[in-house]
């Protein structure tokens, strides 16, 4: 069982340090082998907007670097752990750009989802169970919400922590979620 | 109305490279109208200002700026990485410079490719929570359904009544700097006057035939080229 965990290498405050080894003894208890990749300022490559990705190479970025492992590394995966700073209530500029590099996994096309929102098709049949956690020292109340805001107003099957220091409240939430493949409702 | 002139920084975080873009062209026209007002524009296109070298002289500007209008188009439900990026450089520079801080006000224009319109509250909540941070007066966002058409589309009627919407918006915008506006604003928001059904359509033909142009077979779209069975770990 593979999970992979991304995180930034820009924010390796306490609190990052204390949260990553946390999260990896509590995976590795799981019986899960870790890949851990942390993302630069300048690597991989902020993505173009080009959508080379669905009519160019469908399914890989044009652009030639780290991400391309990653995201073959993430497709293959059970589960993957983003390990966020949380920035203006929003994941950080590093973790941000693994994000928008990651549409190569899902479909061009335009579908409504039962509550009518639009979404797009997923391009595969399953996917890692993704969690993505966020970190930060003395954040706002407008911060954590919107925070939770932007994956959980607009995203299916991603669940959103944030860690504060409490130890005890991430474990107990992640023995909680099924760490297995989710299926296409993105 | 204060004669004084207003400085007015207009950020295009549009991460395409040559492409023209929907922020571009929206900051095109607010330009336009900022310009017939009499305004002082500084512009800004983000990519530029970070792979060239220039973030520098730009962050002098929003610091001196009287407003700071933030154009972009929503990246999974939030800002661009590459926004992110210039904005959070912005911000440990604005920490170096607090003493020189001239609370400016700062607005959101952003765009997606759906077609509905609020789904862009999000963003417009972090520019919120940025101005926060740097003491600035965070006064509303211009949110914008189906960007893509505006490019698309621009010289059909039926866009017509978007355009006049927008440059509603943008006056708004205009009048609120000039006057310093202190009342609470509800976002704007623009939908395109199409129905979705057809732009659903039009979108999706419009991928088979741009991957036609690149060689590509319909069928070739839907690659899997990270499934389990071709990868070694
Ligand atoms: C990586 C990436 C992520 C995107 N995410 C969304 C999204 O979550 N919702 C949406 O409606 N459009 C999304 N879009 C579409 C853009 O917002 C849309 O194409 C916009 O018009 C581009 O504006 P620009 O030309 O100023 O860059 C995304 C595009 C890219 C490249």
């Amino acid at each position: 069982m593979q999970a992979l965990i991304i995180s930034d290498k820009e924010y390796q405050t306490e609190a990052f340090h204390q949260l990553n080894q946390l999260v990896n003894s509590f995976l590795i208890r799981k019986g899960f082998s870790l890949t851990e990749t942390q993302i630069d300022r300048r690597d991989p490559a902020f993505c173009m907007g080009c959508f080379g990705c669905w009519v160019k190479k469908p399914g890989e970025c044009v652009i030639d670097d780290k991400m391309g492992q990653i995201n073959q590394i993430f497709m293959n995966s059970e589960l993957t752990l983003y390990l966020s700073p949380v920035v203006f209530g929003q994941f950080s500029a590093n973790i941000k750009n693994t994000l928008d590099r990651w549409i190569p996994n899902i479909l061009p096309f335009f579908e409504t989802r039962p509550d009518g929102s639009t979404m797009h098709p997923a391009r595969y049949s399953s996917y890692p169970k993704q969690i993505i956690i966020g970190y930060g020292e003395e954040l706002s109340d407008d911060e954590t919400s919107l925070f939770l805001d932007i994956t959980m107003k607009h995203r299916r099957k991603v669940e959103v922590l944030l860690y504060q220091g409490d130890d005890m409240e991430i474990t107990e939430t992640l023995s909680e979620i099924e760490l297995r493949k989710v299926g296409v409702n993105l | 109305m204060n004669l004084e002139t207003k400085r007015i920084v207009l950020v295009n975080s549009s991460p395409k490279l040559t492409e023209e873009s929907t922020s571009g062209l929206l900051n095109n026209l607010a330009a336009k109208q900022i310009k017939t007002a009499g305004l002082e524009i500084y512009r800004i296109n983000v990519r530029q200002s970070l792979f060239q070298g220039k973030t520098e002289n730009d962050f002098e500007a929003m610091l001196d700026a009287d407003a700071m209008v933030l154009t972009f188009p929503l990246y999974v439900f939030c800002l661009p990485g590459i926004l992110m990026r210039f904005l959070q450089d912005y911000y440990t520079f604005w920490l170096k410079q607090q003493d020189r801080v001239k609370n400016a006000r700062v607005y959101a224009i952003v765009n997606c490719g759906f077609p509905e319109a609020r789904i862009n509250l999000e963003a417009v909540r972090v520019i919120q929570c940025f101005s926060r941070k740097i003491n600035s007066i965070f006064r509303f966002g211009v949110m914008i359904g189906g960007g893509g058409m505006l490019q698309g589309a621009k010289d059909t009627p039926f866009m017509r009544k978007t355009f006049s919407q927008l440059e509603n918006a943008f006056q708004l915008t205009m009048d609120d700097i000039l006057n310093c506006g202190q009342a609470v604003m509800d976002n704007i928001m623009i939908t395109m006057n199409f129905p979705k059904k057809l732009y659903f359509f039009m979108g999706n033909r419009g991928w088979y035939s741009t991957a036609k142009k690149n060689g590509l077979k319909r069928k070739d779209l839907y690659r899997k080229p990270y499934f389990q069975e071709n990868v070694n770990l």
